[in-house]
């Protein structure tokens, strides 16, 4: 083989992620990846990219109902109206949008402006929510919790009333833990649920359930904060957090517990 | 098979366009001017906003058209209306509401968390990079498609999509989230 005359550039990498080689250009370069792992790592993260943009934007290329009309009253505006008409139209137009960014009426086009800031928020802050309330209540002394353990079924019928959601406390025993008992708690503005729980030592965790405005399923994720652990997740339209100072293991096999037995 | 609207102004010749083959040639590339939009826009109703600011400069300059692929001509003006946005909105950033939104309308079954990081990802490249990886690896333009389109050397084509990809590489692997499998 003589590849040596037609060094693989960066140029080729890219046309090899983007499709835009020819067949025996493309295998050249497959066989050159196999030499050089750190290129190809590169290019398998430039393809998982390309996949994800193109898995975001796809849904976009569809026709909306309002194309025609918007097209017309579009098309007689910009052909019929004499120009000093048009920039006046165009002055009030912009007033018009800059007053409805401030009130933040341009919400109707497909979708509404409030839910989804919601949700951004509400992914953005859940583990910070469930850190905040541990580090508030786990470290409480004499009123950790708002009902106890000993009043576990009147403490979930209430949170899972208030949440508007069939909850239970997980059994986390075989974990060494056992519940303490609970709290109503706002999360993301609305009704949420915090779970305490504490094994031997009195080392405690807790559980946080809050609205998640939007439905969806999310991996598990990971976040530490010092000596602070939380795994979250979004199952349908309920966003979990578990926190505790515990290791990141024991925290995983915790979540994982938590995940199995919340059935949504 | 023919399409039916117009066939009486068809028959008569190549130029010029009749205001309606024109406006449904328009109209056949909303979907993909569509798309186009929203992958350059911060949120779905910025999306839809540059749409109907493309749409309408497009109707407004059809004078302009060389009669030679419309996709394209469309697709650079709105490269600029974007561009153009872009700054104005930097200059008066109180429009910037939804900044932090993520992709959200769209395809419910994705990760959500996942859609939120790759909105932010994008957010942060500057208008220029953003159009020429949207252009390659969205709308599927070759490099030198990509360079007409947008009057740059291809060179600079190359070199714009080389750091956007490293960049987003960069910021999604930044984040100190780690992603697990889920117990079945």
């Amino acid at each position: 083989m003589t590849n040596e005359h037609t060094p693989v550039t960066e140029a080729d990498l890219h046309a090899y992620v983007d499709g835009l080689l020819d067949d025996d250009r493309r295998r050249e370069v497959e066989r050159w990846l196999q030499d050089h792992p750190q290129e190809t790592a590169e290019v398998q993260q430039w393809q998982a990219q390309a996949k994800d943009l193109k898995a975001a934007f796809s849904g976009y290329a569809r026709s909306g109902e309002n194309d025609r009309a918007l097209l017309n009253s579009k098309a007689q505006a910009g052909m019929q109206t004499p120009y000093w008409r048009r920039v006046g139209l165009l002055a009030a137009s912009l007033l018009l949008f800059l007053s409805g960014a401030v009130a933040g009426v341009y919400t109707d086009r497909s979708y509404s402006v409030p839910t989804a800031l919601e949700t951004a928020s509400a992914l953005e802050s859940l583990p910070g929510q469930s850190r905040t309330a541990f580090l508030v209540y786990a470290s409480e002394k004499r009123h950790p919790v708002e009902v106890g353990a000993d009043d576990e079924t009147h403490l979930i019928t209430w949170l899972g009333k208030r949440l508007d959601y069939k909850l239970v406390a997980p059994d986390l025993r075989a974990q060494g833990f056992s519940l303490v008992g609970g709290r109503l708690v706002p999360v993301n503005g609305m009704a949420g649920a915090m779970l305490m729980y504490q094994d031997a030592s009195g080392q405690r965790l807790t559980v946080l359930l809050g609205k998640n405005p939007e439905n969806g399923e999310t991996s598990f994720r990971f976040e530490s904060a010092g000596s602070v652990e939380t795994f979250y997740w979004i199952d349908g339209d309920i966003g979990y957090a578990v926190t505790g100072e515990v290791t990141r293991a024991k925290l995983q096999a915790i979540a994982e517990e938590c995940y199995r037995q919340f059935e949504s | 098979m023919p399409h039916a609207p117009d066939e009486g102004s068809r028959a008569k010749g190549a130029s010029p366009p009749s205001a309606e083959t024109f406006e449904n040639q328009v109209l056949s590339l909303v979907p993909s001017l569509r798309r186009y939009s929203r992958s350059l826009a911060k949120s779905d109703s910025d999306g839809e906003d540059l749409l109907q600011d493309c749409v309408e400069k497009v109707l407004v300059r059809r004078s302009q058209w060389r009669g030679i692929n419309l996709r394209a001509w469309a697709f650079t003006i709105m490269t600029n209306l974007y561009r153009d946005r872009h700054r104005r909105f930097n200059q008066h950033p109180t429009v910037e509401l939804d900044e932090t939104l993520g992709l959200t309308a769209e395809d419910m079954s994705g990760d959500p968390l996942e859609k939120t990081r790759l909105q932010q990802a994008l957010n942060a490249l500057t208008p220029d990079f953003r159009a020429v990886l949207m252009l390659v690896v969205v709308e599927g333009y070759a490099y030198q498609d990509v360079a007409d389109l947008l009057s740059i050397p291809i060179g600079t084509v190359m070199s714009r999509l080389s750091r956007a990809r490293r960049q987003m590489a960069a910021q999604l692997a930044e984040d100190n989230i780690v992603t697990l499998r889920r117990p079945k």
